[in-house]
């Protein structure tokens, strides 16, 4: 299925916004794909969102969900 | 679920003292408040391996943002009785010596006022999908942590 990708912060940097296509049920698997897409991910500090929701537990995807990818936050 | 509208808190660019003057103004009809608690953040001129931070450029995910400061609010009002709270976040570059952040808080007595106010600060640095890119002099950057 396709996903929409949006970065922000440090990690827009190395990974620009973007659609991917993704073999992944579940957040939990498509962070397991984000990471050997992107191997840079692996080592850093970071939540997903999935259509403005924070992930906090493992979510279900769907064609065309957007996944936010943010590193920790550094606002105020 | 509120059905309250949700308030945008961003401002593009910097905060001015004369918004800020404005603001406090603003409340003195409102003659049931005897104290107001302010927390202003000022980009601070950090040196950082030898150089020196002239601006921090502010980015946020807005939309989850206004969400998370929606529940932010409304946790503070049922926890302290405020009169009003007043919040907003700069956005885009801003240098160093200005405002970048504004909290409000009035109430009845002072303490709820300050505690409030202090909360909501330690809660928009944690939880709100805020990043600061601290720039330098000389045109490089960092992406800035919070401490």
């Amino acid at each position: 299925m396709e996903i929409e990708l949006v970065t922000f912060g440090k990690i827009s940097e190395l990974i620009p916004n973007q659609k991917i296509e993704v073999e992944a049920s579940n957040t939990d698997e498509l962070q397991t794909n984000l990471e050997q897409l992107f191997p840079n991910l692996a080592s850093m500090k970071y939540k997903l969102a999935l259509n403005k929701d924070i992930v906090q537990s493992t979510q279900e995807l769907r064609n065309n969900d957007i996944i936010a990818i943010m590193p920790p936050f550094s606002g105020g | 679920m509120s059905d309250k509208k949700i308030k945008n808190i961003f401002v593009n660019g910097p905060i001015a003292p004369e918004f800020i003057a404005k603001s406090i103004s603003n409340h003195s009809s409102k003659t049931g408040i005897g104290g107001h608690s302010i927390f202003m953040g000022q980009v601070r001129k950090d040196e950082i391996d030898g150089k020196t931070v002239s601006a921090i450029d502010y980015t946020a995910f807005e939309e989850l943002a206004l969400d998370k400061m929606q529940d932010i609010r409304e946790a503070i009002f049922n926890k302290y009785p405020l009169s009003c709270m007043h919040v907003h976040h700069s956005l885009g570059t801003i240098y160093a010596g200005e405002i970048c952040l504004f909290v409000f808080t009035s109430s009845k007595h002072r303490k709820p006022a300050i505690d409030a106010c202090d909360e909501i600060v330690e809660r928009i640095k944690s939880a709100l999908p805020i990043w600061g890119k601290e720039i330098f002099a000389d045109d490089t950057h960092r992406w800035k942590e919070n401490q």
